[in-house]
């Protein structure tokens, strides 16, 4: 991933969502997810025949006058008029911020829609919203299951303070929230948690439940994310010593692993 | 940033977003033709000869529609010389007879003569199809820009560009 290496301003939000929102489908399609383009296709085939509309209507005129044209152009500026409104109408209610929609191998419908938010209290990095929802596939147990998790990280844990985009942490974030992508990845959900994504997890711990609330059912306990752990070190040996850090410390004020 | 445009679709949505921001404005521009049933429903003024209404770089809005009345003696408006594309901006002095073949004779209110001199050779009156609009309200000074864009056409070029850049380098 050679855009891996690239520099943002850390004090562009916009810049720091739309390259996570980049890393995304790099991430998901790497374990072998599908991804569905059919909002994006959709959004730019209303755009784009808008834009031919539009065009067709500057040729007529330029060519034949405006006196002639009138009644085509007007029926122009209708149709223009329609395409527009239908493609705001797709862009704020039905793509609504979403950035990625895909099928995992194991068979689940995901669709990822993010936004970005300044962090309420002063001096602190902005935050990254992500709207994750998951649908079992058909075939599974027959009824289609619909489950909607929602998190937010601040964006300091997967930017270095140049500006330079981490993978690891942002996709240990990932894996570790959704237990889709956490069954295809298990080694991101292993590795221990960097300082920053620590802070994180133990500001959101003392404020209470209410992160937690909306993705109960599916959060990591220490417990489980050891038990995988030890999943690894038995399956691969060598991969566990290899790997930069040693599994298992997830307690917090415990061994803490200096970025 | 840049980078981000190997992604093909990416790169498409980017040029949309481009070619909406121009399709949008020539659509406004051409609506508010349609409505006003006037060629070019804003026009800049380019003299000083209806001074003191009306100065140079004035911004003036038309509307071509004679729902109420026909065009009277007394009103601004806004006709092309015959086969030239130069908007003159003078007002009704002389209206002989009525309905569309009336003949109207019009001059600058800050001219010593009438127009006769500036219609077409052979030409010594207007009808109602040669007019664009009679205006209705006017901005003024904010037409500078377009004289400034129409006595340097280069800058039309540039102005294009850095929007250009602007649009597709920034993603949001």
């Amino acid at each position: 991933m050679a855009a891996a290496q690239e520099k943002i301003t850390v004090y562009n939000v916009a810049d720091l969502k739309n390259t996570s929102d980049d890393a995304i489908p790099n991430y998901l399609n790497s374990l072998k997810f599908t991804q569905s383009h059919r909002l994006t296709d959709v959004r730019l085939a209303l755009g784009y025949s808008a834009f031919a509309v539009a065009a067709a209507c500057f040729l007529w005129d330029y060519k034949l006058g405006f006196e002639s044209t009138k009644w085509a152009t007007a029926a122009a500026v209708a149709v223009y008029t329609v395409l527009n409104g239908a493609l705001t109408f797709w862009l704020l209610a039905v793509e609504k911020g979403t950035v990625y929609v895909g099928r995992a191998p194991t068979g689940e419908t995901v669709r990822i829609g993010t936004a970005s938010e300044r962090q309420a209290a002063k001096g602190q990095a902005p935050q990254y919203r992500v709207t994750v929802q998951v649908e079992a596939g058909a075939g599974a147990k027959g009824k289609a299951v619909a489950e909607k998790l929602v998190f937010t990280r601040s964006f300091a844990e997967w930017f270095d303070e140049a500006g330079n985009f981490v993978a690891p942490p942002f996709q240990s974030m990932l894996a570790r929230a959704v237990p889709v992508v956490g069954k295809l990845d298990p080694k991101r959900v292993a590795a221990p948690p960097t300082e920053a994504e620590q802070k994180t997890l133990s500001a959101t711990a003392s404020q209470g439940k209410d992160a937690a609330s909306s993705s109960s059912s599916s959060s990591y306990t220490p417990e489980l994310l050891e038990a995988l752990a030890k999943n690894l070190s038995g399956a691969t040996a060598a991969e566990a010593a290899s790997s930069s850090a040693e599994p298992g410390p997830t307690k917090k004020g415990g061994k803490r692993r200096k970025a | 940033m840049l980078s981000s445009l190997g992604n093909p679709r990416q790169a498409a949505a980017q040029l949309m977003n481009f070619g909406l921001i121009l399709s949008t404005a020539f659509m406004l521009w051409k609506g508010l033709s349609v409505i006003t049933d006037s060629p070019s429903p804003i026009v800049v003024v380019l003299s000083g000869s209806m001074e003191p209404a009306f100065q140079r770089g004035d911004l003036l809005l038309l509307w071509n529609r004679n729902l109420f009345s026909e065009t009277s003696v007394g009103e601004i408006v806004v006709y092309n010389v015959k086969d030239k594309d130069i908007p003159i901006v003078h007002r009704v002095v002389r209206k002989f007879g009525s309905g569309p073949n009336a003949k109207l004779l019009t001059k600058g209110d800050n001219n010593l003569s009438d127009d006769t001199e500036l219609y077409a050779r052979g030409q010594d009156y207007l009808v109602r199809k040669d007019i664009i609009g009679s205006v209705q309200g006017f901005i003024p000074f904010v037409g500078y820009v377009t004289i400034m864009l129409a006595e340097h056409p280069w800058l039309k070029t540039v102005m294009l560009g850095i929007m250009g850049l602007v649009v597709v380098l920034q993603r949001e």
